[in-house]
């Protein structure tokens, strides 16, 4: 008797345990009304927001920021940390006693570990509520109802939206929606090491211009490569960057005329002429022994960056933020002890071009992965009365997107960590020499544990040189491509980067490399359905 | 009198059959119902209910059809299995044997030498292999080789497919396990009563006769245990493979067994599909549990748990 009343007990409390569960998963149908209607005036916005907490008896609202990047892109987060001192000085003068407190600063170097800590956490409720990753994650976590949709918050702020380059908002929608504001992107020059182009004759005037009309295309970069390696020039002719195919690598199927979406059926392409023509420049140029077979698994710091540095390569696919990094990473070892370069080092020895066109009659390309804000779509959950002032949150959390989207924020972000801006505003203040001399000095109005934190990078990174840099590079924006935002892309880069290690190795022949590709895609019936493989493997194709 | 005796057993096992229940089967019912849902990217409130039959299977056994890494998963993992389980049992018994044989100050010194590799972190521990089998001239073992004049060129140890990359996992998790056995074995002999091998010895037996005549058949329970135990462990074992692959030391297609892959499709790719990673972490659970048995009936395991036949009264 007292067994069955004990297993009756333990059914009950399990019950009810689960169904607490269920209950506090539920989410409420109602709306609730906050009396807060964005405007598009921030201030008037901001004021409302406040007072209507205040009157809730709310004083502090608490949020968090994730960011993830290279140790030069912390504005990622601290631009968060400034947003909400401009907005707690705007309620102080206004008299409105109400503070942001942003309790969680979290910052790790690879944004892939940032994603996958993301989704794991939340559902559970635990992750950020500001978070920066690339656009390339947007489709999944937006699909997932993990991020906010902002589509209709934006569009009380349409003059601000419209100070972004078209391209990067795009790239922050799913399906016709807004997910989040763009915070950086990027270009991913062709790296030409000048000192080692002197020694072989290579002469680099008006290189730019060649190969911005296709005149230069992987050809010549072949032919000088090759003439580096033999006449001991250079220890290599090319140095690429590693990991997973995206977003670098696929710049070869986009150089030679080919695509990895088809915009009219939703699906993922593998176009396969093109990438053919992709793995076969990665395995001529390891066969030749230009580029190194086991590129795939090199160090970061102890190999590639020094490789290029220290100019024991002719060229190098890299990106714009490598200008920056080289100058306060210890990546140059020659003389001894590794030490960082000097901007004057950089300029001397490196010039830049668009990723060339693959073939005579094609075009040159670059290719960006724009870095979003999104605000978490259970941003503001850790303060009072959430269920019941949610919407209030979430309007202000956008609003601290949009005051973390401020023309000089980005410029900040931008000079700092040679990223590109995104907004017309920061590109113009990124050319103003007085700025750039506030900046240096840090005679800027920012919030003290910003400028504690970002105090050493803008001593080595604020630089006349390196401002032009991000002047000269910005036409490359004309050029970009962004890979296809598609919840089934990372699946189909990692196998990319698989056949790109076996070719690179001479393990696999290009056409092997190729039909490898094609078997992975149909092994997996889910990616099957999702991707289209067009085209068919070139006859007698070489790189000439 | 036998409710009396069912209480008494219930009382002294309900304290495990709470932790097996809570850690064990729990997890493995909750595991093969997730792998009928479609659950991915951790998003409970939308998939969990979403049940889709075998789908989850049905997909996984196309893949090992038509996917090469399938197969090669399958086969590093019995490759990495059976050596390992070899080196971590044969291994362990021969360090326990040889440091029975001489004084108790270098015995403990080399067992607590051998214990280091199991006390220092994961992260650690495989960066130290990182380093030392980099395939690069940065690495130790290329770095030494060349500067003997042995090599002029360094070799990508961990990336020559197939016998490199599981050298190297090998390796890495063998020197790992082969404590474990140690300190087993080690207090199996320990518990042998001297007597018997000081008799031995009067009677001329060799350090090797003894091992074999008189203190191998003592250690047979310690032996099935060892050999049970690390037999799962291995097989579900993944953190030291999951850190050379991913930092590319050893080739992903050799160095990832199905442990890793169960760990990479639910929480290591863009997108986590733990529906499917359920379905193969079930089939994981299946050859466990095969595979285990397998080791009891081989070894025995109910001849030696019947009851004494009871000459003494």
């Amino acid at each position: 008797m007292k067994a069955k009343v004990g297993i009756l007990l333990a059914i009950v409390v399990l019950v009810g345990v689960i169904a607490s569960g269920c209950i506090g998963s539920q989410e409420s149908s109602e709306t609730e009304t906050t009396g807060v209607e964005l405007t598009g005036d921030f201030t008037k916005d901001i004021l409302a927001i406040g007072r209507t907490l205040e009157s809730n008896g709310i004083n502090e609202v608490k949020f968090s920021a994730w960011g993830s990047g290279d140790p030069n892109s912390v504005m990622r987060v601290y631009g968060i940390v400034e947003a909400a001192r401009r907005i707690n000085k705007v309620w102080e003068e206004n008299e409105v006693n109400v503070k942001i407190t942003i309790t969680d600063i979290h910052y790790v170097a690879s944004f892939q570990d940032a994603y996958q800590e993301y989704l794991s956490k939340q559902p559970l409720g635990q992750a950020g509520d500001f978070f920066v990753n690339s656009y390339a994650f947007l489709p999944t976590l937006a699909d997932e109802g993990y991020i906010l949709d902002i589509t209709e918050y934006a569009n009380a702020y349409q003059n601000v939206i419209d100070d972004f380059y078209p391209s990067l908002i795009e790239a922050s929608k799913f399906n016709d929606k807004l997910y989040g504001l763009p915070q950086d992107t990027e270009a991913r020059p062709l790296y030409i090491r000048k000192d080692v182009a002197a020694k072989i004759g290579f002469n680099l005037e008006g290189i730019e211009e060649k190969v911005k009309n296709g005149e230069f295309t992987w050809s010549d970069v072949y032919y000088w490569a090759k003439k580096a390696k033999e006449s001991g020039a250079a220890e290599w002719g090319l140095i690429h960057r590693k990991g997973s195919a995206h977003p670098d690598l696929i710049q070869f199927i986009y150089a030679f005329g080919g695509k990895l979406y088809n915009e009219e059926s939703g699906k993922l392409v593998v176009d396969v002429p093109a990438v053919y023509k992709w793995l076969y420049v990665e395995w001529k140029f390891a066969q030749d022994g230009l580029l190194p077979k086991d590129i795939m698994s090199w160090d970061w710091a102890k190999q590639i960056h020094p490789a290029i540095v220290e100019g024991r390569t002719l060229f190098d696919i890299g990106g714009t933020w490598y200008w920056t990094e080289w100058q306060t990473k210890d990546y140059y070892g020659k003389e001894g002890t590794p030490r960082p370069l000097k901007p004057e080092e950089v300029q001397a020895w490196f010039t830049y071009t668009l990723f060339p066109a693959g073939e005579k009659g094609l075009k040159p390309v670059t290719l960006s992965q724009p870095f979003v804000w999104m605000i978490n779509s259970k941003a503001g959950q850790q303060n009072p009365k959430y269920d019941e002032l949610k919407d209030l949150y979430h309007k202000l959390a956008f609003l601290m997107v949009i005051k973390a989207s401020d023309p000089d924020i980005n410029a900040i972000h931008s000079v700092i960590s040679a990223h590109l801006p995104v907004r017309k505003e920061a590109a113009e203040l990124i050319s103003n020499e007085k700025w750039l001399d506030d900046l240096k000095s840090l005679s800027i109005d920012l919030d003290p544990q910003v400028k504690s934190n970002i105090k050493d990078i803008v001593a080595t990174t604020v630089h006349p040189i390196n401002a032009k840099f991000l002047a000269d590079v910005s036409y490359m924006l004309e050029y970009t491509k962004l890979a296809p935002a598609h919840p089934k892309y990372p699946a189909l880069a990692d196998i990319f980067k698989e056949a790109v290690d076996k070719v690179l190795r001479g393990d696999m022949t290009p056409e092997e490399g190729v039909n490898y590709i094609i078997q992975k895609v149909n092994a997996d019936p889910e990616l099957a359905q999702n991707v289209e493989v067009v085209g068919e493997i070139p006859k007698d194709w070489t790189l000439q | 009198m036998k409710g009396e005796k069912l209480r008494n057993l219930s009382f002294f096992l309900s304290p495990m059959i709470i932790m097996v229940g809570l850690f064990y089967l729990i997890p493995l019912i909750f595991t093969i119902y997730i792998s009928f849902t479609k659950m991915r990217n951790w998003n409970i409130e939308r998939y969990l209910t979403e049940v889709v039959g075998f789908y989850n299977y049905q997909r996984l056994f196309h893949m090992f059809q038509h996917d090469p890494l399938m197969r090669t998963v399958l086969l590093t993992t019995i490759i990495f299995v059976g050596i390992t389980l070899i080196i971590n049992v044969f291994g362990g018994l021969l360090l326990a044997l040889g440091t029975f044989f001489i004084n108790e100050r270098s015995s403990s010194a080399i067992r607590l030498l051998w214990l280091l590799p199991r006390m220092s972190p994961i992260a650690v521990y495989s960066l130290v292999w990182y380093y030392f089998f980099h395939g690069s001239e940065i690495g130790t073992l290329n770095s030494i080789l060349m500067k003997l004049g042995v090599l002029s060129q360094p070799i990508p140890w961990g990336q020559i497919v197939p016998w490199g990359a599981w050298s190297v996992i090998i390796f890495v998790n063998g020197l790992v396990g082969v404590s474990f056995g140690m300190i087993v074995f080690t207090s199996a002999l320990n518990q042998i009563p001297k007597e018997l091998v000081i008799a031995a010895r009067v009677d001329g037996a060799s350090a090797w006769q003894i091992s074999r005549k008189i203190l191998v058949p003592m250690m047979k329970w310690h032996l099935l245990y060892v050999l049970t135990w690390q037999f799962l462990s291995l097989l579900t074992t993944y953190p030291h493979l999951f850190l050379l692959v991913q930092w590319d030391l050893v080739s992903r297609d050799y160095g990832t067994t199905l442990a890793l892959y169960v760990y990479n499709t639910a929480f290591g790719r863009g997108e986590q599909d733990q529906g499917l990673a359920a379905a193969a972490a079930v089939l994981l659970s299946i050859i466990g549990i095969i595979g285990g048995l397998v080791t009891l009936k081989v070894l025995q395991f109910e001849k030696m748990i019947h009851e004494p036949r009871g000459d003494i009264e």
